[in-house]
């Protein structure tokens, strides 16, 4: 090789290996935070975490509230094109007009919803269409598999999984899970490395204390005892006397939470903790139990209201049916409206009030529901000379059908008012228990020996001549008491006299309660009587229970066994 | 006077290229460990899809099921189709399996609720 040759050559190799050079500080120094900037965002990919709701459990385990993995279609406007026959195609695989997905699809922008949370039968059908600029995202949706099973006790959630009511926002701090955001390696065919951690977090779970058999059980009557009567409303709660678990509870009107978006807000309320009525007959508990508390009265104290009526007030109340001279068991049994008043007279306006606090009237029970309302019954100097008449008699007084079945459990357990609860306990999604509902305070509000007393007199009442026969169950024997009140016309401000509010509440086994039950049923038509409208829904309610229980029949003291060996 | 024999030079020549080959035996070591972790990489967030597929599934079918255990599901199908009605409690039969005795025996027994 030529000396000239060999200068070219090197001079050749040293410029490119200058170029290089130069090329490296360019890439390395000068541009290194953009470019390095800019592979980052090429080789790393960013992605939520996904944050999904506990799941809700009845008490068995049995799942009433989940999540479904769904995809939800979204478009990138600057890039779709927005011909007909793209549009056209879209809008016949996802059942809709085309017109319907034109007012989705905004003429500008770099995202927007087409359609959230699609059934994967249609999500199928979009993909196959393959349409430029538009694209899936995983999303969750909450779903409730049971239907309008136990929807005012669990409550529902929007399209963006946020609480809006129920148990979902009373718990939803609980339920809810903090999502973040997850970083991992991408190569340019656009393959993912595993970041090894979990793409998903989970909230916690939460048992509740319904039992979904007795709840399905009262939802059945409720459903039937509104098309007997043609009822506006309904209202059934079944409790634990003795530790104040909610069992069941439903109401009618309802929804499907599944669908909430489409029921009316007077179908989604909760009427059994947020609608007040008068109680009528069954707040004679208030006096009967007030008056054996004080001892001003016994079992078998005769009372004569054989008049038919008594004046209160310049105003004379009136009994139903005429009796004769009663013991106070049969003013209870009979419903005595006269009987009842005597009492309270005897008993006096702060007693009155003092008993009718203390049975958790005008305060609220504190059940973990959003919505309670607290009720009212006006103190003492507030009362009008007719006030102690129609407060003794259930009237002109305020309560929700929780506040009046605490009273009666609290005949039930000898005399304890308990806390009302639908969550026993709350479950981390790895299985550990974090909550378990424990409420220390035995707060006593009448003796033993009254409420063994009134369990009694209550047993009465389901008797033969007593006002709530139809409510007594084959092999057990029940206790409770039955309520007819009249509902406060709106426009005329008076007591309609079409219109009443009739109710039934106890518990059974009378002498070892496994469950108190309240039904309340607004504005019956044809019959409006507590024993004859309320009373049967009660005794259908308890008969199945008592069988789902598994409580044996009084009656028959033996259980058949059939004993099998391997 | 040191004296180095003729087999210490043959060591001390073959040590450069031995060195120099395993040198780069561990730098091809080094990338092929790297790639194949690479690649495991791929399989297992391969596999992390599927996962996330099957649990998609399986949530789905949770549901399902759930649905279909329903009280309502169940009652309406039992009642309607079979006739199957709430048990009267004196109707009921209870059935106990019993340890230790003869195999394939059955035998009714009435037993006092609340007894021994």
């Amino acid at each position: 090789m030529n000396k000239k040759r060999w200068i070219i050559l090197n001079t050749i190799i040293i410029f490119s290996f200058f170029a290089v050079f130069l090329r490296l500080i360019d890439l390395m120094i000068l541009n290194h935070k953009l470019l390095s900037a800019k592979a980052k965002q090429q080789h790393i990919k960013a992605e939520d975490i996904q944050a999904r709701r506990g799941a809700i459990f009845d008490r068995q385990g049995r799942e009433l509230a989940l999540n479904l993995e769904l995809e939800s279609l979204y478009c990138e406007p600057e890039v779709i094109n927005r011909d007909d026959k793209n549009i056209k195609k879209l809008a016949s695989a996802m059942g809709k007009e085309p017109e319907v997905i034109f007012t989705k699809i905004p003429a500008s922008g770099k995202f927007a919803w087409v359609e959230r949370k699609l059934e994967p039968s249609v999500a199928e059908r979009i993909r196959e269409l393959n349409i430029k600029g538009i694209g899936f995202m995983n999303e969750a949706k909450r779903i409730y598999p049971k239907g309008r099973l136990a929807s005012h006790i669990l409550g529902f959630v929007g399209v963006d999984n946020q609480a809006l009511e129920g148990i979902e926002l009373q718990y939803d701090r609980y339920l809810k899970a903090r999502g973040g955001k997850i970083f991992f390696g991408r190569d340019a065919g656009g393959r993912t490395l595993s970041p090894g951690i979990d793409k998903e977090v989970k909230g916690n779970n939460i048992v509740l204390t319904i039992d979904e058999g007795l709840q399905g059980i009262v939802e059945k009557e409720i459903e039937k005892a509104m098309l007997k009567w043609k009822a506006s409303a309904a209202s059934v709660i079944m409790m634990d006397p003795f530790t104040g678990e909610i069992l069941a509870l439903a109401n009618r009107p309802s929804h499907n939470p599944n669908d909430a978006g489409n029921y009316r807000d007077f179908e989604k309320k909760n009427r059994s903790i947020t609608d007040l009525y008068e109680p009528g007959s069954t707040f004679k508990i208030v006096v009967g139990v007030a008056a054996l508390e004080e001892k001003i009265t016994g079992p078998d104290t005769l009372y004569d209201v054989s008049q038919g009526g008594i004046e209160v007030g310049g105003k004379i109340i009136r009994d139903v049916h005429k009796h004769g001279v009663l013991t106070f068991k049969e003013v209870i049994q009979k419903s005595s409206n006269v009987g009842s008043i005597m009492i309270g007279m005897k008993l006096g306006k702060e007693k009155i009030y003092k008993y009718a606090r203390l049975l958790g009237v005008g305060e609220k029970t504190r059940i973990d529901l959003p919505g309670e309302v607290s009720g009212w019954i006006h103190p003492p100097e507030r009362w009008s000379a007719t006030s102690i008449g129609a407060i003794t008699i259930g009237q002109e007084v305020a309560v929700t059908p929780l506040q009046i079945l605490r009273a009666y459990s609290a005949i039930a357990n000898g005399g304890f008012l308990v806390r009302p609860h639908v969550v026993s306990e709350i479950i981390s999604s790895e299985g550990q228990m974090l909550f378990s509902f424990a409420d220390k305070e035995k707060n006593r509000v009448i003796s033993q020996k009254t409420a063994k007393t009134f369990r009694q007199i209550l047993k009465g009442v389901v008797w033969e001549g007593g006002t709530g026969g139809s409510a007594s169950v084959k092999g057990n024997e029940v206790a409770g008491k039955t309520g007819t009140a009249q509902i406060i016309d709106p426009i005329t401000k008076r007591y309609s006299k079409q219109k009443y509010v009739s109710s039934f509440v106890g518990f059974v086994p009378a002498d070892n309660p496994r469950f108190a039950l309240i039904v309340v049923v607004y504005e019956p038509k044809g019959q409006i009587y507590g024993g004859v409208v309320a009373a049967p829904v009660f005794r259908d309610i308890a008969d199945k229970s008592l069988s789902y229980l598994d409580i044996p029949r009084e009656d028959n003291p033996y259980e058949t066994l059939l004993v099998v060996s391997r | 006077m040191i004296r180095i024999s003729r087999s210490g030079n043959i060591m001390s020549l073959m040590l450069k290229p031995l060195c120099i080959v395993l040198l780069l035996f561990a730098q091809f070591g080094l990338v092929w460990l790297k790639s194949n972790v690479t690649t495991l990489e791929y399989n297992i967030s391969n596999l992390e899809k599927k996962k996330a597929e099957c649990l998609k599934e399986r949530k789905i079918l949770f549901a399902e099921k759930a649905g279909l255990q329903s009280f309502e599901s169940i009652e309406s199908s039992l009642s309607g189709d079979y006739g199957f009605v709430f048990p009267d409690r004196v109707k009921v039969i209870h059935v106990k399996r019993q340890k230790g005795s003869l195999p394939y025996k059955a035998s009714l027994e009435r037993r006092q609720v609340g007894g021994p």
